[in-house]
């Protein structure tokens, strides 16, 4: 009875290829627990001096695949014309205090769940290299993975904070045992600011709760209360604290340099691509979707924060002596974008910023795991060492290049459409802020342009160690990262099938993000001045 | 049917007079002993939750069977049960003596539960409390002194605060005494009365600042002894408090001040400490003086459901903090204790970690469900700098957690040549790997079904008068 209800035959006519395979009431949960069941029965398995390693690792790839393709079956079965929550799950979980098992997705939640499998793939591709306590290891990426996704669709604020706080620990587990020579203050830098930003979603989260009467943890309960400007303050400045430390912005970046370049690669894909995403997407579910007054009042702190977020990331890459430093500064970036477009709360950049938290989070992923991959190819980090490679790095010159263009934003590049909304949005609401962020842009372009010409045009270093290019294995998850940046810049609204008009997902990215929107935006849309005259 | 509500009670007691008079008999015990202990603790359990939901009153109301009782004991018979199935009897100076304290560990845990007057309430505190003292001078009489003095203290003050409280309100009965606070005002008298019982309750269970006897004895006393003082002996002193809680809602301002401070002393001095120290035993203790904090926090709302979440709360410390040092066995040392663990001991492994991050409140194991139920009464209150300090403690909780998973799972194991007294592996056998694996379902599912138990929780509250 229980199988039949997670997987039962869509009753639907298929319209559209993948649409009607399948469906089932609990498809949000099974991205959920299934990483999860497997992650413990992995454990369970018995390995015996590392006998069976690489089955682990296929183990794990093919969980990804799974949840993949479970995901290509909820992205094609989503309604684009519906903004309300979809694929709905309610049970009561702690009904005293009001907390529901309720999950579901909109436009934007749908897109970070195509990011989390897109990236969950690309973890596993680049987690293969690892030879030490291999069980363990793709558990806690199992488990890290099952944790952002039950964040991503968390529609209760209890499941919500479960979840946020429980992406920490296996991460935390994953960079302490598998992490460089700096692993040590790595992780504890990566406890105490996420802890620290839990601690404020926790603050966040109850005093809306005590504010509403304690009667629900539920979303559509605390979300759509009606509350004091003063009130909403309060709750705003926490959340505020709670996405800078996970995006991170600056001044609460302190953990990113470390974590960044001394994790295992499979988790700094992870961490950039997905888990530091989780901080966007709070801000734009709880602040700019609910508080309106307090989303006004902190707009032009948030747009400052954003514009020195990038301000600082571009000048810390450019003194940066070591290129994978240089990598996890410039990895900030697209966060500071996608902040900046829920600052300025008009519809058109916030539908930019719901596309920047994909788009940047794939820009992000690529640029660690390319700077990653080239400084273990090149055998040092140093930037002094490295110079002059593109000749005998050709596959990773033009990755490097890629993930340069991405985080620019440049036309073809997915981010191209969302800094441009985010930036035809802001200056409308913050031209100041729009100003500094340009000029933040700018200054990252230097930054890249420089690291990039030092790296791979420069004069080459006859002193450094023998460098040799991306193997196939780095170019699969290399691949698959600017490969899904190329589509949806190339196809915004889906790749269609050659000679007819039929996108082979339908209803296209763009199209999924935007669902929803519109209901978080419509406070935010001023009357039109022929309106407004009368 | 209210003739088998004693029941749980009778066979608790009944084994353990059992096993004392076996003791004489048998110099070890036989190897089936600590199986046939941990049926008969499990076989209470089954006994209460069948005749437990039956609500009854007897010797006057000195006894009381309600949904209050029926928690606390269901709670704490199964701490005792997985306690006696994962400890390493061979690591114990006397086996049949340490089962049979534990066992009336949990009864004297028991009568607090069921006890309807401060006459219940103190008798069962020091049952709870002399049999710690058993256990741990079975292996170190220094350290046996030294809880006695310290378990004297704390009965004094116990004593003078509930006589002191009787004197004033002119009542021992609890649903009395709840009845008087009504028509009573938050004087003076009162107050030093209740600031004195509350005090001896803190310092019986051993929270900072008066983790005086608790930190040594998490050191030097057996795995059995330290489960027992830093889990069922703080269990019961924290029953007691729930209790006293509850007939003095009435008049919150004579007691949810001493609670708030003992509260954000607990909760941060016992995620500092946990974080500083080295020794996974004393990390333990800390980790739970901390969430024993939690629990005064949900006590100090004086609403039904912080009382509600404070008493579901309750219920993961005790499985958790009794159970977490028979794991670990011989590891009292430091980390290095408990190095590649997980390799060798994988269940009991797997345990020790969810019982750190569990008292560390992690999630999405059974203390982080339950401290966050406190924190939304907290919430509630208006305290949100209780709750800041709180949050405070719990990341440095969790921290130190880590630290402590990390050495279990991504160390490698110490040459045999290295291992001393302090790091010896436990002996590994069925009943301690069902026993491990049984807890680890335990804190798991105490979250995932949490549903019907905070439901239980909530009742027990209702049933202390509080609506």
């Amino acid at each position: 009875m229980i199988f039949a209800g997670i997987a039962a035959a869509s009753p639907s006519p298929a319209a559209v290829p993948g649409a009607g395979i399948f469906t089932s009431p609990l498809i949000l949960s099974l991205t959920i627990w299934v990483p999860v069941i497997v992650a413990i029965a992995m454990h369970a398995v018995p390995n015996p001096r590392g006998r069976y390693d690489t089955l682990m690792k296929q183990i794990a790839f093919f969980t990804n695949l799974g949840l993949v393709f479970v995901l290509f079956i909820a992205y094609n079965q989503f309604q684009t014309y519906l903004p309300t929550m979809q694929f709905e799950e309610k049970l009561p979980w702690l009904p005293s205090i009001g907390v529901t098992y309720h999950l579901g997705v909109d436009g934007p939640s749908m897109t970070m769940m195509v990011l989390s499998g897109i990236i969950g793939i690309t973890s596993v591709l680049a987690s293969w290299g690892v030879r030490e306590r291999v069980r363990p290891y793709f558990s806690l990426l199992l488990l890290t993975q099952a944790a952002v996704n039950g964040a991503i669709v968390a529609h209760d604020m209890f499941v919500l904070v479960l979840f946020w706080g429980a992406v920490i620990i296996p991460i935390a587990l994953l960079v302490l045992g598998w992490g460089g020579a700096r692993r040590e203050a790595a992780t504890w830098r990566l406890v105490g600011y996420w802890g620290f930003g839990t601690a404020a979603l926790v603050v966040a989260v109850m005093a809306a709760y005590a504010a509403t009467g304690g009667r629900s943890f539920d979303m559509d309960v605390l979300l759509k209360a009606t509350l004091t400007p003063r009130v909403q303050l309060a709750i705003g400045v926490a959340l505020v604290i709670a996405a800078a430390t996970r995006l991170p912005l600056f001044p609460l970046h302190g953990w990113a340099r470390d974590v960044y370049s001394e994790a295992p690669l499979g988790v700094t894909i992870v961490v950039a691509g997905t888990a530091s995403r989780l901080g966007a997407y709070l801000l734009l579910r709880a602040l700019v979707a609910a508080d309106h007054d307090a989303a006004h009042l902190l707009s032009p702190f948030i747009a400052a924060l954003a514009a020195l977020t990038i301000a600082y990331a571009a000048v810390a890459a450019l003194r940066s002596p070591d290129l994978r430093w240089a990598a996890a500064r410039l990895a900030m970036v697209p966060g500071g974008f996608t902040v900046f477009g829920l600052a300025a709360l008009t519809p058109i950049a916030i539908a930019g910023s719901a596309l920047s938290i994909f788009t940047g989070g794939l820009a992000a992923a690529l640029i660690v795991a390319a700077a990653w991959t080239l400084t273990e190819r090149a055998q040092t980090r140093s930037m002094q060492l490295l110079s002059g490679l593109a000749p005998r790095m050709p596959i990773l010159t033009w990755v490097l290049v890629l993930a340069a263009l991405a985080l620019l934003g440049v036309p073809l590049m997915a981010s191209f459409p969302a800094e441009a909304m985010i930036f035809f949005g802001a200056f409308q609401s913050q031209p100041v802020g729009g100003f500094a962020v340009a000029a933040g842009l700018a200054l990252t372009a230097v930054a890249l342009a420089a690291v990039v010409h030092r790296v791979l045009f420069g004069q080459p270093n006859h002193d450094a160690p023998a460098v040799s290019d991306a193997s196939l294995g780095e170019t699969w998850y290399l691949g698959v990262l600017a490969g899904a940046l190329l589509w949806v810049g190339l196809f915004p609204g889906g790749p269609k099938l050659p000679g007819t008009d039929q996108p082979i997902f339908d209803p296209g990215l763009v199209n999924i993000m935007a669902a929803g929107i519109t209901d978080i935006a419509s406070p935010y849309v001023k009357p039109a001045p022929a309106a407004a005259a009368q | 049917m209210s003739n088998l509500i004693f029941v749980p009670e009778g066979l608790v007691v009944a084994g353990a007079v059992v096993l004392v008079l076996m003791a004489r008999v048998w110099r070890r015990p036989r190897w089936w002993l600590p199986t046939a202990v941990a049926a008969l603790a499990l076989i209470a359990l089954l006994f209460e939750l069948w005749v437990g939901a039956t609500l009854a009153s007897f010797f006057g109301g000195a006894y009381v069977q309600d949904r209050f009782a029926l928690f606390a004991k269901s709670a704490v018979l199964l701490a005792a049960a997985l306690a006696i199935a994962v400890t390493d009897w061979s690591d114990e100076e006397a086996p049949t003596i340490g089962m049979a304290m534990i066992l009336l560990a949990a009864f004297g845990v028991m009568v607090v539960a069921s006890a309807g007057d401060f006459v219940g309430l103190w008798a069962g505190l020091e049952i709870a409390g002399a049999t710690a003292v058993v256990i741990i001078s079975s292996r170190r009489t220094d350290l046996g002194l030294r809880l006695l003095v310290m378990g004297g203290v704390a009965s004094g003050l116990v004593l003078i605060g509930l006589a002191f409280v009787y004197a004033t309100v002119g009542s021992a009965d609890l649903p009395a005494v709840r009845r008087d606070m009504g028509f009573e005002g938050a004087t003076l008298p009162l107050a030093i009365a209740v600031f004195v019982l509350v005090g001896g309750l803190a310092v019986r269970a051993g929270i900072p600042p008066f983790q005086f006897a608790r930190v040594p004895i998490s050191l030097g006393a057996s795995p059995l002894g330290a489960g027992v003082v830093i889990g069922l002996v703080a269990a019961a002193a924290l029953t007691v408090a729930v209790k006293i809680a509850g007939a003095l809602t009435p008049l919150p301002a004579v007691f949810a001040p001493y609670l708030m401070v003992i509260a954000a002393v607990a909760m941060v001095g016992g995620g500092a400490a946990a974080l500083a120290t080295r020794s996974p035993r004393v990390r333990l203790a800390y980790l739970a003086a901390g969430q024993v904090g939690w629990v005064a926090a949900g006590l100090a709302t004086h609403y039904r459901s912080g009382l509600g979440a404070s008493l579901f709360l309750l219920g993961a410390f005790a499985l958790a903090a009794t159970t977490g040092p028979a794991l670990m066995a011989g590891a009292d040392v430091g980390e290095f204790a408990l190095a590649g663990m997980g390799v060798l001991r994988p269940a009991r492994a797997a345990g020790i970690a969810l019982v750190f991050l569990s008292l560390a409140g992690a999630p999405p194991l059974a203390g982080f469900f339950g401290e966050f139920a406190v924190a939304a009464a907290v919430a509630q209150g208006g305290n949100f700098w209780l709750l800041l300090l709180g949050l405070l403690g719990a990341v440095m909780s969790l921290a130190a957690a880590i630290g402590t998973v990390r050495a279990i799972y991504l160390q490698s194991p110490p040459d045999e040549s290295r291992r001393g007294a302090g790091a010896r592996l436990p002996v590994l056998t069925r009943l301690s790997t069902l026993g491990a694996v049984a807890l680890c379902v335990a804190i798991a599912g105490y979250g995932v079904f949490a549903n019907p138990i905070i439901s239980l929780a909530d009742q027990g509250a209702e049933a202390l008068g509080l609506r």
